[in-house]
């Protein structure tokens, strides 16, 4: 069956199911959910990779200072940038430059090779740069706006206007959830301040609530609702739940009605996630040795413990998993609040490729490491005797591990100041183009009709980046 | 037809075309004849037209756009003419020469879905039927016509109990009372169900029900989105012009005419002309990137959603597909898309002074606004007092003086962080002796900030639009096509003009200047809101038609397009659009004659179903009513409703629900101050619309997004509504109070069904209920919590 035919069972069994008061089509809808475009396992083509961890770093991690090694830039420290660099260039915020030709910076930090692969990283990131031959590192990526609420958006959705459905939810969408108790696509977050966008980065856009990302709350239940209601006893909750269903059930014997089915098995699923809610979060089956790989505390609100989380919930078959992490806009100092950041992500990052690996898991998950920008090789003065790096938007580095990539390679390359991308330009839609590939599915079938018209998460742009695939 | 004739019109007109001789001296070297270079002949325009194996090379009327035009500059190659570069002037002469063109639509000739889409609809009777009895009004007679072509035959009537659930539900969105359904159930009047049908009709709540659909196609928010979110404090008065506007049954040509062009009408302005003005908020719905950093990239954002938005929400056509190309299915050039956002060129976002209205409550309005100023007022002077406290305390404790960096550098952010921002920034903050007095400021400036707000959304002002046009300013602003929608990449200039589909021509619209502004908007109001536009009757009894159904008889009622669904029953369609102009555009007058219809009274089951699902699995053809599921809206309204806790208060600025504290302290931008819990029961229609902060339990059950015109939720069934429904605060809180108000009757158990389902319980039920009610108070609350659970209370049948 083409995939044009399954869209219009698909679409046809949710009208069915909308429709009619009755009929397999009904029943089959919660399952449709769980399962799907494409029904149960079902793949364009074969799968390299079943999950994905998206690590999105917030506001926009300075690649100069991390993974794109410029020895170049740093001789060039304090200078003008040559005419060249800057024509037709657009930059965030000109005016903090000083009138001037804007001067570069070289980077301060100290950059080493690593391992087999030669992978460049600076004494940033320390453990990172340990597991070196594990990484697929990516330079010269572009994107379209530099400004950080569009930029993250056109991230996450293809596009820098909200409306769009997420990556996450049409990998939901795609492939459903193997889950039968939580959600396809759960978001997680951490950094002291929430990502600017906010859940317009994990909506649905036009595709099925069903598919939206479900943030995980740090305090209290993850889930909204997910505890039994204050002041009601566990066993006045089991006498609810149990004549809910037995007066439903009496419904569904008189009628036969399919829905009502339907809706029981919803309740179902929502006690299992009742159940299995507190068994999740429960850091306590881990082990010693695993809380100090990733830094994790339980209780707290942490990249660590959120790296911990993404490999539980991966273990229970989420699809997409996405991780926040805020604070790398570093416009006035690019040093120490720098070094912070980088600490609060090198360990648990590098803990989390490792443990995914040890545990035979990273074979069929692709993590992903990105900001929506990087940062210019021009440096910034905001306050006097600090330096920082605005936003830039031409190039910049970001790595994945596992899923079916080849570890321990580089493709692509900026120039000599980290300004252009020099062999080829690798955009957001490519990267896009990549992960959907690497889950079985070809972006330019995997549409939705909204509007009038069949959308994809990649418009009508979007490269599988070959070289990069084992 | 008509496209017919453009077509050969248009051939016609450019045979003695200038353009042939200068490309047959440049090009025909290769391309002419059987034997041209890649099948491209360039013997005649038609040949042109037609191309070579890369497709056209010219498209009329897109010189920019066109393959010939392209290969001559380079942008793809190889770049003609081969060897020797076009000479100068060429380029742009060629260009210049298939901008002239006129366009042609792209549309398959004798294409029979625009035949019948681009011809105005006109009320033809239903074909004779078999059971003629059965008819109660001509609606019927189509349905009835359709059906017995199929074999088939219509449901029975619904009981009395599923009707009054049914159209209380549809029209005002919250279920009967007990004493309503018995006495609806016992009406000995032959006309009883058409007195309820009136009744709901008539009833306030029909306009917050109603008013809710037009809020999702609309776009209705009342922030910006993106980043910042900033609140738009006073666009809640185009939500109760809407709610106004559907209960006074404003005629729906005027109700389109002042939202698109509300300033610019003729004429003297009669009493509650300041409504004119509120409704051209719908112009400006669109989300607003506060911080963009181009602004003409910004004010492009604007024009291309109001072009879209237009075109979804009154015409039915999807004119935002043609922003970058010509329509791939449509018959709607790209330079028609321009023509049509030329009609806004003129217009600019405004917060235009308009005065309350006397149903809006002028006078309290103005002492609220006093009230909120004034206290505002105070906590600034409070305020003042504790910061200078703060910098005392600095000074101290840093052991600085007043000329301090540090200390302006702490007090700089004391105005624009809150507490959590400020302890990331200064960490020392942190220390024990400066938790009291940071908590005191932080509560005062809260509280100056909540005042201020509050003063603010009840301003004397509309969140409008105006013209910059004449006399304001010497010239419109022109109109470019834009290639690939590049603000960049300006094209040909184009006049404002409508859809060339509908009126077979491209010239420009004719425009009389209109009071004091320059009356484009106005002349586009008016060919929209005609009874000689082929769309607009059709598309809004669509609409209708969906709100009842569930479904429309298009189904994608903002494409009546190629690409979109056909009508199932296109002569009731028309019926239904040429009786709507008839009866001078009454919503109202149309509603009536769905609801009085046998077609809407069938029973949601029918005896032959089985085979019937399997011929007609989705119901296009009618053979009985669809279940719905409550939307959002409805599905909490209705629970306060039962429960007796409803605050039925009408209109003014929105309530600010509570949210959890973690996602209420979350914000970098704006601060959550949550209204009194008497105020948060009120309709959910009057809950803020803010583009970042959806109402958890609505967004659960399907609610918009906010972001872009909504014609039709999609219905998911999914686990989190389950736990929103089991254990969530408004399902426990109401179930209490249904619990506390049924418990001092004859019957609790009982009285508990009737409200919650309009029928008493079943011997079964009774035995289940009467087991929690022996538990008292807490079991008969669980019996509430259990009845808001049921699929019977959620979905309609």
């Amino acid at each position: 069956m083409d995939l044009e035919n399954k869209l219009t069972r698909f679409r046809t069994r949710r009208q069915l199911f909308k429709d009619c008061g009755f009929g397999v089509g009904k029943a089959a809808l919660a399952s449709m959910l769980a399962d799907g475009l494409l029904g149960a396992g079902q793949t364009h083509f074969p799968a390299k990779a079943d999950h994905v961890i998206f690590l999105f770093m917030a506001g926009g991690p300075s690649h100069l200072e991390l993974f794109d090694y410029k020895p170049e830039l740093t001789k060039w420290d304090g200078k003008p940038t040559p005419e060249s660099f800057l024509k037709g260039k657009r930059f965030a915020f000109m005016d903090t430059f000083s009138k001037d030709t804007p001067k570069l910076l070289g980077t301060r930090r100290t950059f080493k090779q690593h391992g087999n692969s030669g992978h460049w990283f600076s004494d940033l990131v320390p453990n990172i740069a340990g597991i070196a031959d594990e990484l697929t590192v990516l330079h010269g990526v572009s994107t379209e706006n530099f400004n950080h609420g569009p930029a993250k958006m056109f991230s996450n959705t293809g596009s820098v206007r909200a409306g769009r459905p997420s990556m996450g939810s049409w990998v939901a969408y795609g492939i459903g959830s193997e889950s039968k108790d939580l959600p396809g696509y759960v978001v997680l977050q951490s950094g002291p301040r929430g990502p600017r966008g906010g859940a317009a980065l994990w909506s649905s856009g036009f595709l099925p609530t069903a598919y939206q990302g479900v943030p995980f709350r740090n305090v209290g239940d993850p889930i909204l609702n997910l505890s039994n209601p204050k002041g009601v006893t566990p066993e006045q909750q089991r006498q609810t739940i149990e004549a809910l269903r037995d007066l439903n059930q009496m419904e569904l014997e008189e009628t036969g009605d399919a829905e009502i089915a339907t809706r029981i098995s919803q309740y179902e699923m929502a006690y299992r996630m009742q159940t299995s809610g507190p068994e999740l979060i429960d850091f306590g089956q881990e082990s010693k040795e695993t809380m100090e790989l990733y830094g994790a505390e339980p209780g707290k609100s942490s990249f660590g413990n959120n790296c911990l989380m993404a490999r539980r919930l991966v273990e229970r078959g989420v699809r997409f998993v996405q991780l926040y992490h805020t604070d790398w806009d570093h416009h006035d100092d690019i040093t120490k609040p720098l070094d912070q950041v980088a600490k609060e992500v090198d360990r648990a990052t590098a803990a989390l490729i490792k443990d995914l690996k040890a545990r035979g898991l990273l074979e069929r998950t692709l993590v992903v490491w990105s900001g929506e920008f990087g940062r210019t090789p021009m440096g910034e003065v905001r306050e006097k005797g600090k330096i920082g790096r605005n936003h830039h938007i031409d190039s910049f580095s970001m790595f994945m591990a596992g899923g079916g990539l080849k570890p321990g390679i580089k493709h692509g390359a900026s120039d000599e100041f980290g300004f252009s991308p020099v062999e080829e330009k690798l955009e957001v839609y490519d990267i896009h183009a990549t992960i959907l590939n690497q889950l079985g599915l070809n972006h330019t079938k995997l549409t939705f009709r909204s509007q009038g018209r069949d959308f994809r998460l990649t418009d009508v742009a979007g490269r599988v980046i070959n070289p990069i695939l084992a | 037809m008509r496209l017919c004739i453009v077509v050969v019109f248009s051939t016609l007109a450019w045979g003695q075309d200038p353009l042939l001789p200068l490309l047959k001296q440049h090009c025909g070297g290769c391309h002419t004849g059987i034997q041209a270079q890649g099948g491209l002949s360039m013997d005649s325009i038609d040949a042109l037209r037609k191309g070579g194996k890369h497709g056209p090379a010219l498209r009329p009327g897109a010189g920019a756009q066109s393959l010939l035009v392209q290969h001559m500059t380079g942008e793809k190659t190889p770049r003609m003419p081969l060897g020797s570069p076009s000479a100068a002037g060429a380029v742009e002469a060629v260009t210049a020469a298939i901008n002239a063109m006129p366009m042609t639509p792209t549309v398959a000739k004798n294409d029979a879905h625009f035949e019948w889409l681009l011809r105005v609809p006109t009320a033809v009777p239903a074909a004779p039927t078999k059971r003629a009895g059965w008819i109660k009004n001509p609606i019927d007679g189509f349905v009835l016509a359709n059906l017995e072509q199929q074999g088939m035959t219509p449901a029975a009537e619904a009981t009395r109990r599923t009707l009054l659930r049914r159209i209380s539900f549809d029209l005002i969105g919250v279920p009967p009372t007990p004493e309503e359904t018995r006495a609806f159930q016992t009406d000995p009047d032959p006309q009883a169900y058409d007195k309820a049908v009136d009744r709901l009709l008539a009833d306030p709540r029909y306009g917050e029900r109603w008013g809710r659909h037009w809020l999702d196609l609309v776009r209705y928010a009342e922030s910006d989105g993106f980043a910042i979110d900033g609140e738009r404090p006073t666009a809640w008065r185009y939500r109760d012009y809407v709610i106004r506007a559907l209960n006074g049954d404003k005629p729906y040509n005027v109700f389109v005419q002042e939202q698109i062009a509300g300033d610019e009408f003729r004429g003297k302005k009669p009493a509650g002309a300041g409504d004119r003005l509120v409704a051209l908020g719908f112009l400006r719905f669109a989300p607003w990137e506060a911080d963009a950093n181009s602004k003409k990239q910004l004010r492009q954002d604007l024009l291309n959603d109001i072009t879209g938005t237009v075109g979804t929400v009154f015409l039915g056509m999807t004119t935002g597909c043609a922003q970058c190309h010509d329509h791939k299915y449509d018959p709607i050039p790209q330079k028609d898309y321009y023509r049509l956002q030329a009609f806004f060129a003129g217009t600019a976002i405004a917060d235009l002074p308009v005065g309350f209205d006397e149903v809006e409550r002028p006078k309290e309005m103005k002492r609220l606004m006093r009230q909120h100023e004034d206290a505002a007022e105070a906590a600034q002077g409070e305020l003042d007092q504790l910061r200078e406290e703060l910098k005392k305390h600095y000074m101290a404790l840093m052991k600085v003086g007043p000329a301090d960096e540090g200390l302006k550098k702490f007090l700089g952010k004391l105005n624009t962080r809150n507490l959590f921002f400020l302890e990331q920034d200064l960490p020392l903050v942190k220390e024990p002796e400066w938790r009291e007095p940071l908590k005191a400021y932080f509560a005062a400036r809260d509280g100056m900030q909540r005042e201020t707000e509050l003063a603010r959304r009840f301003q004397a002002s509309a969140y409008a639009v105006k013209d910059v046009a004449p006399p304001a300013t010497p010239e419109l602003p022109d109109t470019y096509v834009l290639s690939g929608g590049d603000l960049a990449a300006r094209g040909e200039k184009v006049d404002a003009g409508f859809l060339t589909c509908v009126t077979g021509e491209s010239k420009p619209a004719d425009i009389p200047f209109a009071g004091g502004s320059n009356g484009r908007r106005l002349a586009l109001a008016e060919w929209i809101a005609s009874e000689k536009n082929p769309f607009t009757a059709r598309v809004m009894v669509n609409r209708l038609w969906q709100g009842h159904w569930g479904e429309g008889l298009v189904r994608t009622p903002s494409d009546f397009g190629k690409n979109g669904d056909a009508p199932s029953h296109p002569e009731l369609l028309d019926w239904l659009a040429a009786e709507f102009v008839a009866k001078e555009w009454s919503l109202k007058a149309m509603h009536r004659l769905m609801l009085t219809s046998a077609t809407y009274r069938q029973a949601s089951v029918h005896p032959e179903q089985e085979q019937y699902a399997a011929k007609d699995p989705t119901n296009r053809m009618l053979w009985r009513m669809n279940w719905q599921r409550l939307d959002a809206e409805s599905l909490r309204d209705s629970i306060l409703s039962i429960s007796g806790r409803l605050n039925p208060s009408m209109g003014g600025p929105p309530v600010i629900f509570s949210v959890p504290e973690d996602i209420a302290q979350g914000f970098e931008f704006f601060k959550w101050f949550p209204s009194s819990e008497e105020e948060q029961r009120r309709r959910s229609v009057y809950l803020i619309q803010r583009r970042s902060v959806l109402l958890p339990m609505a967004e659960t059950f399907d609610a918009p997004n906010l972001s872009t015109s909504c014609a039709r939720r999609l219905t998911t069934i999914v686990a989190p509504q389950a736990l929103t429904l089991l254990n969530g605060t408004l399902t426990r809180t109401e179930a209490a109070h249904l619990a506390a108000r049924v418990s001092g009757t004859a019957d609790p158990v009982g009285d508990a069904f009737w409200r919650v389902l309009s029928r008493g319980p079943t011997p079964a039920e009774r035995v289940q209920g009467e087991k929690l009610a022996a538990q008292g108070q807490a079991g008969l609350a669980s019996l509430g919590a259990v009845l808001f659970n049921l699929n019977e209370f959620l979905f309609v049948e």
